[in-house]
């Protein structure tokens, strides 16, 4: 009603909204440390490059799976060098195996398949397997993220 | 004086204990109405089960290490090593399974005999936030075992709230307690599993069980024309639905004790974060949202599995203030039985799907490979494993 909000607030009705602001302010100043406790901290599962152990002994067609930071990614030897992809199916996360035979990575969750290049060939993946940067140094591999 | 009287007049002293005891009196003798039979015990059924559940998780806590390194030993070494340990583990995991199906049949029941309609609509809603919070439980403690089935379904568990729109990764990333399925994320489940969820479900239970007390059991009549019961025909809570829930503990010890023995839980693999095992499945209670999922392909497709698996809760916690006739009788309410013979009949349906795909079945004589979306496809002789007739 205009004629209501045009009146003074009662000394009752401010301290009432002085005790609901502070109750208010109170919840939110306790709640926010409780919040920020569950949120988990920022923890890398391991360095972001990593070199691939073993990879100049690695013949053409054969995969390997390494972990670089909190993620597992499957290395690749191809004739004209390395190539790396996520192993995390982009579908509902477990991870692809190299398949050296038919030159595809196999999830063997839901049956999806990916081809070399890590795009979708079959089954339910929304997305391509993300690549991974490969840096070759002599006869040393080095993987990291994008 | 004796002990006894000398006790009773301490706190007759302190407290009101003549009101204590008449309302103690009222409650253990409360009257139920005449049809109140053996359907009407899953409700106590899945009380026990928490209470047994309660008891053997504590046993368990004692030796169990939640973390990555220790939890599969841990495990490994209740089994082997602890004396009784094998059975307290083995009734604890069947336990799990034989609460969420009481606690199914309870609703079954409850569902059919339309017995949440006014004025127990709320008694259902808590019900349905019980059976919401038991099937989390299962999913909180599949994990703690470490094992490579536990570790790789709950990462499949755990991706699909990646697909949840807007806060999908947030959610994925605070349940998980960061990128990956990790110790961190084992830490967290351990939490709620054994401080989190039981005590919101004894807090749910109690105010279930307040309401189901103030309400008493539904009857068949229509809503607003229950008829008062009379004192001298309903059928008195203690002794004779008592001694009735009484035959079904024993009776339940006994199954999960058989099932403890005769179908012992597998510790299986510990978990190893750098390889998939084939074919992972979930317990038979995801089994339906698990195939359901299948169904939804492409970028929105996770979207719309998402949804789909969620109706069905929506729909449960709804269905009382949705479903406002005034008829309980199965019999006059044709389309609500329809409707929740359809919804059981379906998520069955996609359960034994979810169990037969991927792999080999023989249906009249023939043998199928039965797909990922459940589709049997007929094996030819080659693959056939029977020996060629000549």
């Amino acid at each position: 009603m205009p004629n209501d909000m045009n009146k003074p607030p009662s000394r009752r009705g401010f301290l009432d909204l002085i005790l609901a602001l502070g109750t208010f302010i109170t919840t939110v100043a306790v709640a926010i440390p409780g919040l920020m406790y569950l949120w988990p901290a920022a923890k890398g599962g391991g360095p972001d490059k990593v070199e691939v152990e073993g990879a100049s002994n690695m013949a053409p067609g054969q995969g390997k799976t390494i972990q670089v930071g909190s993620q597992a990614v499957v290395v690749v030897r191809h004739r004209g060098g390395f190539k790396a992809y996520s192993a995390v199916c982009t579908h509902l996360g477990c991870l692809v195996k190299w398949e050296q035979s038919s030159k595809s990575f196999l999830c063997p969750c839901h049956a999806a398949v990916f081809d070399e290049n890590g795009k979708v060939v079959s089954g339910p993946p929304p997305a391509p397997l993300p690549e991974f940067v490969v840096k070759e140094i002599g006869d040393k591999v080095f993987v990291s993220a994008a | 004086m004796g002990l006894g009287k000398s006790v009773k007049q301490f706190f007759d002293d302190r407290f009101d204990t003549k009101l204590a005891a008449e309302l103690f009196t009222k409650q253990a003798f409360k009257r139920l109405p005449p049809r109140t039979g053996w359907l009407h015990v899953f409700g106590s059924l899945s009380l026990l089960l928490f209470i047994s559940q309660t008891i053997t998780g504590i046993m368990l806590l004692i030796y169990y290490r939640p973390t990555p390194e220790a939890a599969h030993k841990s495990i490994q070494y209740i089994t082997a090593e602890v004396q009784f340990g094998w059975m307290y583990r083995q009734i604890h995991a069947w336990g799990a399974s034989v609460m969420i199906m009481a606690v199914i049949i309870h609703m079954i029941r409850t569902f059919f005999m339309g017995s949440y309609k006014k004025p127990r609509e709320l008694t259902w809603v808590t019900g349905v936030i019980l059976f919401i919070l038991t099937i989390t439980f299962g999913f909180t403690g599949y994990l703690l075992p470490w094992n490579q089935i536990a570790f790789w379904a709950t990462t499949v568990g755990t991706e699909s709230a990646n697909k949840v729109p807007v806060i999908g990764d947030w959610l994925q990333y605070f349940l998980r307690g960061g990128d990956a399925v990790t110790g961190e994320t084992l830490s967290r489940f351990f939490v709620v599993h054994v401080i989190i969820l039981p005590w919101a479900l004894t807090g749910v239970i109690a105010v279930h069980l307040f309401l189901m007390r103030l309400n008493n059991l539904a009857t068949l009549e229509r809503v607003d024309e229950e008829v008062p019961l009379k004192p001298e025909h309903g059928i008195p809570f203690f002794p004779v639905h008592v001694t009735k829930e009484g035959v079904v503990a024993v009776l339940l010890l006994a199954v999960l004790v058989t099932l403890a023995v005769v179908y012992p839980w597998e510790i299986g693999e510990p978990a190893n974060p750098l390889e998939t095992p084939p074919h992972i499945k979930p317990e038979w209670y995801f089994l339906p949202s698990y195939q359901l999922l299948k169904y939804f392909e492409g970028t929105y497709g996770a979207l719309m599995g998402i949804i789909g698996c969620s109706v069905p809760f929506v729909l449960l916690l709804l269905w009382p203030f949705l479903d406002r006739g005034k008829e309980r009788h199965p019999k006059k309410r044709p389309l609500a039985v329809g409707f929740g013979l359809f919804g059981l009949l379906g998520a069955m349906f996609l359960g034994y799907l979810g169990h037969i795909s991927e792999t080999e079945q023989t249906f009249f004589g023939k043998r199928y490979h039965i797909t990922l979306k459940g589709w049997p496809v007929p094996l030819d002789d080659a693959t056939d494993e029977a020996p060629p007739k000549h």
